[in-house]
C-alpha cells in the first residue's frame, strides 16, 4: 500500500493543474512544492494565454489573480534609432478574451490552493531530493533519508528540473535548450499604465519585441506586457549567441532593452520593484524528454513545453493542459492499476492529439527562425531603411516602392539569395 | 540602474548551512572562458583579480550556469526547501 | 522524567517584505507575506532539544488569525507534538497585555506545563512583553535573554547573555524562558513530518474555550491608546577623516557640536 496513489512534484501550473484534476477524481494526492508559499521561486514573461483552466477551475477568469485582458498585440523590430511594429488591437478580445498578463506569485499559490481544496495533499517549502525507484520503476520520492511512495510521480518541476535531470530521466539541459530569461517589475499608477499604452478599463497590452540593434552577433527578445499597476519588461537571449560572443553580460542587455529610445518613455519614472531570471525552455520537440516512463510522466516547462514564433511566447497553457492530460491518463491507468510506461503511454497520444505536440511538431524548428540572423540583424535593418526612405522627403523625384526595397536589398548584409532562402525558410516555418 | 541594486531589492532566504550550487576551484582557475561570469543575471560569478569568485547567496535559482559552464566545474541543486530566492511577483 | 514544554509562537509579516503606507503609517499588509518569527524558530529549536535530550511532549501555542496555520503546520513539521492556535476575533487588537492574558490562559488549561519557551521578541512589534507577561500571569519563574538551555532533577540550568556577560542561572521548574534571536540552528522540517502535520492537523481554541470575559481580551482588553504615529527622520551622518596627529584638532571638533563634554570630577 502506497501513502499516495500520486506524488505530484512542483506546484506551478502544471502541477497544481494535475493535483486539482487527480484529487477532483477522488484519488489521493500529494503535491510537493519546494517554495514557500507556491510561485515563489516562479518567473514568467506574463501571459496566461488560451483557456485550458476551464476544464479544471470553471469560475477562474473571476476567481484567479488575473492583471489584464490583453486586447492588444503588438510585435516591434528594434534597430539602434527605429522600431518597426506591426500592432492589433481588437474588441473582439473583449468578449473572447484569450489572454491575460500574470503574476506567478499570486497564480501559483492560487492554483496550488485549489488543488488543496479539492483535497490534495499541499506541502509547501520541502524540496524533494531524488526519487524512489524499485525494480527501475519509479515509486515515490525521498527527501532527507524519507521515501514516500505512490503509484506514480508526476515531474513538474519547471525549467530547471533537478530531479528528472539527476534522475536520468532527461539529459542535462544545453545551450539550444535554453534562453536566458531576465524580467524586471516595474511599478506606475494604474492611470499611467493606462494612457501610455493606450488602454481603458483592465484591458492590457502585450508586445514581443526583436532586439536588432545587439552588437557582437548577441540575440535577444523582448517583452512588455501590462499588469494593473506595473509592467512585466524583460529579455530573452539566447545562450549559444551569447556564448560565442564571449563579452556581453547577460543583465546588461536587460538594460539596453530598457534604454532603448521608444522603449525608456514606457517604463520612464516607474520604479524597479522586482528583478528576476529564470530559464525559458527553447528548443521545443527536439529538446524534449521521453515524456513517461515506468511510474512517471513528465509536465509543463520540464518536458520544454513552450512555444514561441517571436510574435507571440506560450508556456504556461502547455504546463496546464500537459498536467491535466497527466492526471488523466494516470486516472486512466489507475482503474487497471497498471503503471507501466506501456499504461502510462497514453499521456503521449493525448498529447499527440491536442494542441501541444501538434503546435510543437508543426513548428518544429521554429526556434531557428526567431534566433536567426534575418530575424534579429538583416530584416530589421532592411525595414528600417525601406521605411526611412519612403517617409522621408528628401526632395528628390519619389520612388517606387520595388525600387526601395530592391535598393534595401542591395544595402543588406546578406547575400539575396540567401536572403530569399531565409525569408521562404522563415515564413514556411512559421 | 546596477544589477548589485536590483538584487537588493530582492527577498533572500539564505541558508547560511547550506550552497545550493558549488564549483570547483581546480577547474574555474585554468578556465579559458569564464562564461559563467557573462552569463548568470544575479553576478554571482565574478572575476576578481583574475580568479573567478563565486557567491551563491544571490543566486536567484534560474540554472542559468550550469549550461553556461561547460568545464563540468558547477554542481547545482535545488536549495533546501524554503530558503534562497523569494520572489514576490515573478 | 518527561518534561511538559510549551512553545509560544508568533505569525509575522516577513519583515523584508515590509511596506509602510506613507498615509496611514500602518503596515501595509496587502504586499507582505507572513512567516514564523525567527526568535520563536529559535525558541521551538530550544524547546525541541530539550526534549530530545528529557524526553516529553513539545506544544506549540500561538494567537492569531486563521492564516497562522502556515506557522502551526511548520512547527509541528520540525517535531513540535502538538498545535494549538488561539484565534477568535474577539482577540483581535490586542497590545501586549491582552496577549499575554490570552496565551496564558490558553497555557493554563493545559494538564501540566514544565517549561515554557518563548522568542525573545517578535520581529513586527518588537516588545519583548508577552512572553515575560505570561510568566507573570501563571506565577512562573522566568529568564529572558536566554541562550542555552539544559536540564536535571528538576532544575533548568540557562544561560543568559547580558551586555556584560554571560550569567548561568538554575531555577525550579515551572519556568518560563524567553530564547535570543540566533541561539541556534533551528532543525529543518521534513517531507515526512509535514504530510503527518498536515493529516494531524492543529487545535483552534477560541474565547469560550477559554472561557475569558469578551472585555479582557482584543482591543477592549488593551490598555494602550496610540495617539499618533510619525516616521522618524533620518539623522544625516557625515564622515571625515583624521590623521593620527589630528587627534587635539578632532577632540576640538567634537567639543564644538557638543559630542564631548567635560564632566566635572567630584
Amino acid at each position: 500500500m502506497s501513502d499516495f496513489d500520486f506524488i505530484v512534484v512542483g506546484a506551478g501550473p502544471a502541477g497544481s493543474s494535475a493535483a486539482i484534476r487527480l484529487a477532483t477524481a477522488g484519488s489521493s494526492v500529494l503535491l510537493v512544492e519546494r517554495a514557500d508559499p507556491p510561485g515563489s521561486k516562479a518567473v514568467s514573461g506574463g501571459i496566461l494565454w488560451g483557456r485550458d483552466l476551464d476544464g479544471l477551475i470553471p469560475d477562474w477568469e473571476k476567481s484567479a489573480p488575473v492583471e489584464r485582458y490583453i486586447d492588444f498585440k503588438s510585435t516591434s523590430f528594434l534597430t539602434r534609432d527605429s522600431k518597426i511594429s506591426i500592432d492589433f488591437r481588437s474588441k473582439k478580445f473583449e468578449e473572447k478574451k484569450t489572454g491575460y498578463s500574470v503574476l506567478r506569485a499570486k497564480l501559483d499559490q492560487f492554483l496550488a490552493l485549489k488543488a488543496k481544496a479539492a483535497g490534495a495533499t499541499l506541502v509547501t517549502g520541502i524540496t524533494v531530493d531524488s526519487l524512489a525507484r524499485k525494480e527501475n520503476r519509479i515509486v515515490g520520492v525521498v527527501q532527507d533519508g524519507d521515501t514516500i511512495t505512490s503509484d506514480a510521480v508526476i515531474l513538474a518541476e519547471g525549467a530547471n528540473p533537478r530531479v528528472a535531470i539527476e534522475s536520468g530521466l532527461r539529459e542535462p539541459l544545453r545551450d539550444r535548450d535554453c534562453a536566458i530569461g531576465i524580467k524586471q517589475i516595474v511599478k506606475l499608477s494604474e492611470a499611467t499604465v493606462n494612457e501610455r499604452f493606450n488602454l481603458t478599463g483592465n484591458s492590457g497590452y502585450a508586445g514581443e519585441f526583436a532586439l536588432g540593434y545587439l552588437e557582437g552577433g548577441v540575440r535577444a527578445g523582448g517583452f512588455l506586457y501590462t499588469n494593473k499597476d506595473s509592467l512585466s519588461i524583460g529579455v530573452v537571449i539566447a545562450m549559444e549567441n551569447l556564448r560565442a560572443n564571449g563579452s556581453t553580460y547577460s543583465y546588461d542587455i536587460m538594460e539596453k532593452f530598457m534604454e532603448h529610445p521608444y522603449v525608456k518613455p514606457l517604463v520612464e519614472g516607474g520604479r524597479v520593484q522586482e528583478y528576476s531570471a529564470h530559464l525559458v525552455p527553447e528548443g521545443g520537440i527536439d529538446s524534449m524528454p521521453k515524456l513517461f516512463g515506468d511510474g512517471y510522466l513528465i509536465a509543463g516547462d520540464s518536458a520544454s513545453m513552450t512555444f514561441s514564433n517571436g510574435m507571440i511566447i506560450q508556456g504556461m497553457n502547455y504546463a496546464i493542459a500537459s498536467g491535466a492530460m497527466a492526471a488523466d491518463s494516470l486516472l486512466e491507468a489507475a482503474k487497471k492499476k497498471d503503471f507501466s510506461g506501456a499504461a502510462l503511454s497514453s499521456y503521449q497520444d493525448r498529447l499527440e492529439h491536442s494542441q501541444v505536440l501538434m503546435d510543437l511538431r508543426k513548428f518544429r524548428g521554429i526556434d531557428k527562425v526567431t534566433w536567426s540572423r534575418l530575424v534579429h540583424e538583416v530584416a530589421p535593418g532592411m525595414m528600417e531603411n525601406i521605411l526611412f526612405s519612403m517617409f522621408y522627403e528628401d526632395g528628390n523625384p519619389k520612388k517606387h516602392l520595388a525600387e526601395i526595397i530592391l535598393g534595401s536589398l542591395s544595402k543588406a548584409n546578406m547575400k539575396r539569395s540567401e536572403l530569399i532562402m531565409e525569408t521562404y525558410r522563415m515564413l514556411r516555418r512559421m | 540602474m546596477e544589477v548589485e541594486e536590483k538584487l537588493a531589492l530582492l527577498n533572500y532566504k539564505t541558508d547560511p548551512s547550506y550552497a545550493h550550487i558549488t564549483v570547483k576551484p581546480s577547474i574555474c582557475d585554468v578556465c579559458p572562458d569564464h562564461f559563467c561570469t557573462f552569463a548568470c543575471p544575479a553576478k554571482c560569478y565574478q572575476l576578481i583579480e583574475g580568479k573567478l569568485n563565486f557567491k551563491y547567496e544571490d543566486c536567484v535559482e534560474c540554472g542559468t550556469c550550469i549550461i553556461a559552464c561547460s568545464h563540468d566545474s558547477v554542481t547545482w541543486t535545488n536549495p533546501k526547501g524554503g530558503q534562497g530566492i523569494k520572489y514576490k511577483f515573478g | 522524567m518527561a518534561l511538559e514544554i510549551v512553545v509560544m509562537v508568533k505569525q509575522v509579516p516577513d519583515s523584508q517584505e515590509v511596506v509602510i503606507d506613507p498615509v496611514t503609517m500602518n503596515l501595509n499588509r496587502s504586499l507582505t507575506r507572513n512567516v514564523t518569527n525567527k526568535a520563536d524558530e529559535n525558541a521551538l529549536e530550544a524547546a525541541l532539544q530539550l526534549r530530545d535530550e528529557v524526553g516529553g511532549h513539545v506544544t506549540v501555542v500561538s494567537m492569531g488569525p486563521p492564516q497562522a496555520e502556515s506557522t502551526m503546520i511548520e512547527c509541528l513539521a520540525r517535531g513540535a507534538d502538538r498545535a494549538i492556535l488561539v484565534s477568535d476575533r474577539f482577540f483581535g487588537g490586542a497590545d501586549t497585555y491582552p496577549t499575554g492574558l490570552t496565551v496564558a490562559s490558553a497555557i493554563s488549561k493545559l494538564e501540566k506545563v514544565d517549561v515554557i519557551f518563548a522568542g525573545e521578541e517578535s520581529s513586527d512589534s518588537s516588545t519583548g512583553h508577552v512572553g515575560p507577561g505570561v510568566a507573570e500571569f501563571l506565577g512562573m519563574e522566568q529568564a529572558t535573554y536566554v541562550s542555552s538551555v539544559k536540564y536535571a532533577d528538576g532544575f533548568i540550568i540557562a544561560e543568559r547573555e547580558l551586555e556584560d556577560g554571560t550569567e548561568v542561572i538554575k531555577m525550579p521548574t515551572p519556568v518560563l524562558l524567553t530564547i535570543l534571536l540566533n541561539a541556534n540552528v533551528p532543525r529543518r522540517q521534513t517531507l515526512k513530518r509535514k504530510i503527518a502535520a498536515t493529516k494531524q492537523g492543529y487545535e483552534v481554541w477560541n474565547l469560550e474555550k477559554l472561557g475569558m470575559p469578551p472585555e479582557w481580551v482584543g482591543v477592549r482588553g488593551s490598555p494602550t491608546i496610540v495617539r499618533k504615529m510619525r516616521p522618524i527622520k533620518e539623522k544625516e551622518r557625515a564622515a571625515k577623516r583624521f590623521e593620527i596627529d589630528q587627534i587635539p584638532d578632532l577632540v576640538r571638533e567634537l567639543f564644538e557640536i557638543g559630542a564631548l563634554k567635560l564632566e566635572e570630577m567630584q
